[in-house]
């Protein structure tokens, strides 16, 4: 009952949910940085939704599975093949004994996430057994896969009736995004036309774009002070503006505290999507109001709601 | 629009479900936070050093109801716990294999070892912040001759314990990881623990005395 790591791929790691309510003490989310996408492949083999499966970053790993296991695959656009043949994601696959699962580079969006039924087996920590690499703990030796791991699986299941995501239920995937912002607490530091800038501007995902987060290449944003300001919370999508004017938006493994303005916050209704962000990709950002931002997660959980039950948990 | 009591306190949304109260005072922030976490109906309630904010599950109660129930807690008062009275005594093994950085920080500060090390073991400090990283402890209050800045290149590892001292603050390392302060030691106080019911005994507000041992004594 173990899966095999023949080639790491670029940054594998298993995540589960996030950990919550120990910002305080400088404990950052972790996480799946696309939970949504990480339901949905739990979702196809009956796994509770957030159960520990592997997050993948752009180049995929190849697996060996010592026993016959369920699997899925969801997220970004990938190839890939399970003994040769090419395989569909959005589905419930039966890997035989033997068999090796390949994932080529990933296309459109940054993340793919590979489920097994019954879950993976993984380090709990502080709530969770998702991987936090900065301080090493969590998931598998709190660190991305290296060649020769070998991963245990919960139990072996391979009884899971074949699922597949209904259509309407496959997220899909661009290098063009819309998030939906609202204002942060030294928004009031950025005159008028600076926040148009904001708002305005096709943003384009810098070079360096990981689970801590990410660059913003596009016009300066000159805030009314230096820059710097008495360290103060941040959250996943936070988005802070130090002094040259270069922004920068915070994913699920930031630190909890900062020392930069934080002009915007990313709404709780799109921050699934910071899994998927790549560099080079383009983002508008949508000015709403914190109601509207609200209102917006009410209607995202709505329509999820039928294929994903408790996906309040998840989004 | 911000609210705001009489004394000027200001409850500002920084998020759609988050909202910043800025307090003024640091210590008063500390104090706030615990009384919020106390509460325990909030997701994260994480002071700065002069706000406090706290995020809220939008699928449980509206951005009004959050911002009332602040605005409550706030009318009750708020009295920072009576943390001042614990005095953590924190042992450390100064300079050697467990402080890679000391020859070079009593270089830097024209102190001798001895002088050091009485130094940073003479005075009481206060924990002023836990967070950026994992239970990592800023401690406030430095003598000015002990007044360096960071290492110019950050070590990609220090050790668990690690004890270090830059811009007029001692840093522990709770975990393991990379840092960018010179190290002068390292003690063997349990700065994280996974297994009991707060892993992260050190806690804002505590008053803290390092110990100079060596390392026999400390069990290194």
């Amino acid at each position: 009952m173990s899966v095999e790591v023949l080639a790491p791929g670029l940054q594998t790691t298993i995540q589960a949910g996030a950990r919550v309510g120990m910002r305080h003490l400088g404990v950052p989310a972790s996480g799946a940085a696309d939970p949504l996408s990480l339901a949905l492949a739990n979702r196809l083999l009956g796994n509770d939704l957030l159960a520990p499966a592997l997050e993948v970053t752009l180049v995929g790993p190849t697996l060996r599975f010592n026993a016959p296991t369920a699997i899925a695959l969801t997220g970004g656009v990938a190839q890939a093949t399970l003994g040769g043949e090419p395989i569909e994601f959005h589905s419930t696959i039966i890997a035989k004994q033997g068999d090796e699962l390949a994932i080529a580079a990933v296309e459109i969006g940054t993340r793919v996430y590979v489920a097994f039924a019954g879950g993976l087996q993984a380090q709990e920590m502080l709530g969770s057994c998702s991987t936090y690499m900065a301080a090493g703990f969590g998931g598998h030796q709190g660190r991305a896969l290296v060649e020769g791991d070998v991963l245990q699986l919960q139990k072996q299941n391979t009884n899971t009736d074949v699922a597949r995501t209904p259509q309407e239920y496959r997220p899909a995937f661009s290098s063009t995004w819309a998030l939906r912002i609202c204002r942060s607490a030294e928004s009031d530091l950025l005159q008028d036309e600076q926040l148009g800038e904001l708002t305005n501007t096709n943003w384009i995902i810098g070079r360096r774009a990981d689970r801590m987060g990410m660059q913003l290449d596009g016009p300066m944003i000159s805030v009314s002070s230096d820059g710097r300001m008495p360290s103060a919370p941040v959250f996943p999508g936070t988005i802070q503006c130090p002094g040259n004017g270069s922004p920068f938006m915070l994913s699920v493994d930031a630190g909890t505290t900062g020392g930069y303005p934080r002009i915007a916050q990313l709404a709780r209704v799109d921050r699934h999507l910071l899994g998927q962000l790549c560099s080079g990709d383009h983002v508008r950002f949508l000015p709403r109001r914190p109601q509207e931002a609200i209102d917006a997660l009410h209607a995202k959980h709505n329509y999820w709601r039928e294929w994903l039950p408790g996906i309040e948990r998840v989004i | 629009m911000p609210s705001s009591d009489s004394t000027n306190r200001t409850i500002k949304a920084c998020g759609d479900d988050l909202l910043s109260i800025r307090l003024g005072v640091a210590k008063g922030a500390q104090a706030f936070a615990e009384q919020l976490r106390a509460a325990d109906e909030w997701q994260e309630v994480v002071a700065g050093i002069d706000s406090v904010v706290v995020q809220f599950d939008a699928t449980l109660i509206t951005i009004d109801e959050a911002r009332q129930q602040i605005t409550a807690e706030l009318a009750k008062g708020y009295t920072p716990k009576a943390l001042a009275d614990v005095l953590l005594e924190i042992p450390v093994v100064y300079g050697g294999e467990f402080g890679a950085d000391f020859d070079a920080v009593c270089e830097q500060t024209g102190l001798s070892a001895k002088e050091l090390i009485a130094l940073h073991t003479g005075r009481e400090y206060d924990v002023e912040l836990v967070g950026f990283t994992p239970g990592f402890v800023y401690v406030g209050g430095l003598a000015d001759a002990l007044r360096i800045p960071r290492r110019k290149q950050p070590r990609q590892r220090v050790a668990a314990g690690s004890v270090g001292i830059a811009d007029g603050r001692t840093g522990l390392y709770a975990l393991a990881g990379p840092g960018g302060w010179p190290i002068i030691g390292r003690t063997t106080f349990t700065l994280f623990d996974p297994q009991a019911k707060d892993p992260f005994p050190v806690r804002v507000g505590m008053r803290i005395r390092f110990i100079a041992v060596s390392a026999a004594e400390a069990g290194l």
